[in-house]
């Protein structure tokens, strides 16, 4: 296994999990989210950032809300989210929610009795503009990082900027030796040309 | 006359070219000829006074035990917690494609016994698991095999097969009739490298047929490597319960292993992580609960 400090260093990447663009909680009247998108980029890319990089923190803010998705092989299709909310004074039975899929089988459920839809077209928008679009339609509440996240942020900053000086000094002493034994070879192989020749 | 001497002499010097000093004719080769024959030389980098000397290759450590580390600096999180930020990892993936993943560390000896059995997982993370069954073909026990679900059975036909490269199981046992003739079919060579060859140490060569296939249906295999014993433990649709049933079984499991080994090459169980196919790791520090009070485990259960 990878030894503890390195394995340290990667986990305290779990802060992105944890803070930045997402880190929301929502009201407690949302049930589920649903997203469908395609594979492709015409027009899904957006959608598919916003997956890929301010999902996870909504899910970490928001464990018990099932957020599934449905990819298609249709770039022309559409790409939608949806976000179910529970009716004031409602109280639901057991949603039926299918679980993600990568094939399309994961339709977006209609809502139950005592539920309404909100849907967002996420075609062709970026991803900080869903983001931006969601929080504010369903009244999420950001999340501010404690003072300890902060730390640990500020600390991870400050070594990538020691790595980034590192790698250059790195690359440096690499490319030098690369350089030499590039000029060995050369000189060895000319040498042996003109052995051959005589 | 002296001066005749001298002249003399400096003309034998110049037509005789022998050397100022007698050497060793070169017939004899130089590894023949006694050390004290052959001329002592000295360099100032030389062995005996100081100088510039050149380092000895530092030859490198080798260790007998795989490395184990302080964990003391290790963040470890509860298994709930552990879920929460594995699930927000895979956020939107097909949960029967994602598995959780447990990798146990061993503080072992690089040489010795390997921890390496087979499990049954209260809740089974995979079902594909096809069975081929070594029997006397047309016996009882062919076809009672073949009604437990049996991909492939018989003795010279299944050799055959094997020896064409047409190996349609993932497990193969062999019932104790015949394992002579699994001994001369030679196909160890074939079998040897997939993990498939059976062995009365593993189980694979057994008198009764039917309790094996039950076993091995539902039972995954796991092996030490590198003094590590990793395998699936879940899938991610599993709820925190499932996955702490499933992880308890496995390290039972290992705990009596490792008590079964003899005492000449210890063995001890230390660090757990875990984590999915594509989320980070986790060391666990054995607890269930989520640390955080607003997350109950039952928000952990939801469809993914």
């Amino acid at each position: 296994m990878v030894g503890v400090v390195r394995r340290l260093h990667k986990l305290k990447a779990l802060l992105d999990l944890k803070c930045g663009p997402g880190a929301a909680i929502f009201p407690s009247d949302v049930t589920r989210i649903h997203l469908e998108f395609a594979y492709g980029l015409a027009g899904h890319l957006g959608p598919r950032k916003f997956w890929r990089t301010n999902l996870p923190r909504l899910k970490f803010w928001n464990p018990a809300i099932p957020m599934v998705i449905n990819r298609t092989k249709d770039e022309a299709g559409p790409a939608i989210l949806s976000v179910y909310f529970r009716e004031p004074g409602s109280q639901l039975q057991e949603l039926q929610t299918p679980s993600s899929s990568f094939h399309g089988f994961a339709k977006a459920p209609q809502p139950a009795e005592g539920e309404r839809v909100l849907t967002i077209d996420m075609k062709n928008l970026k991803s900080d503009k869903i983001l931006e679009e969601l929080l504010t339609k369903s009244g999420a509440v950001p999340v501010r990082p404690s003072a300890q996240d902060a730390a640990d942020m500020a600390e991870l900053r400050d070594l990538e900027q020691i790595g980034e000086v590192d790698r250059e000094r790195v690359k440096k002493k690499t490319d030098a030796e690369k350089r030499e034994k590039r000029l060995i070879a050369q000189a060895q192989s000319e040498a042996a040309a003109i052995r051959a020749a005589l | 006359m002296a001066s005749t001497n001298h002249c003399l002499a400096s003309l034998a010097r110049l037509s005789l070219s022998t050397p100022a000093r007698p050497t060793v004719g070169p017939i004899i080769p130089k590894f023949l000829v006694p050390s004290v024959a052959t001329p002592q030389v000295r360099h100032a980098s030389g062995g005996g006074g100081g100088g510039m000397r050149k380092k000895p290759v530092k030859k490198k450590k080798t260790y007998k035990t795989y490395r184990s580390y302080d964990l003391t600096p290790m963040e470890q999180f509860t298994l709930c917690d552990a879920m929460r930020y594995l699930r927000a990892a895979e956020v939107g993936r097909p949960p029967t494609t994602v598995k959780y993943d447990l990798a146990v560390k061993v503080k072992t000896h690089k040489s010795g016994p390997v921890l390496r059995n087979a499990i049954r997982l209260p809740f089974p993370v995979k079902t594909d698991t096809r069975i081929g069954v070594i029997c006397p073909e047309g016996s009882a026990l062919a076809t009672e095999a073949q009604q437990l679900g049996a991909v492939a059975v018989g003795e010279e036909t299944l050799f055959e097969a094997i020896r064409r490269g047409e190996i349609a199981f993932n497990k193969l046992i062999c019932h104790t009739d015949s394992q002579e003739a699994l001994k001369q079919a030679q196909v160890a060579r074939i079998l040897g490298p997939k993990g498939l060859m059976p062995n009365p140490k593993r189980g694979t060569i057994t008198s009764d047929i039917k309790s094996t296939m039950q076993d091995l249906i539902g039972a995954d295999e796991y092996r030490e490597r590198t003094g590590v014993v990793r395998m699936a433990v879940g899938q991610l649709g599993f709820t925190p319960q499932m996955l702490a049933d499933n992880i308890k079984a496995l390290m039972s499991k290992l705990k009596d292993n490792i008590n079964q080994l003899d005492d000449n090459m210890p063995k001890a169980i230390d660090e757990v992580v875990l984590s999915t196919t594509n989320g980070p790791g986790f060391s666990l520090n054995g607890n269930f609960a989520p640390t955080d009070d607003k997350v109950k485990p039952e928000h952990l259960a939801t469809v993914m």
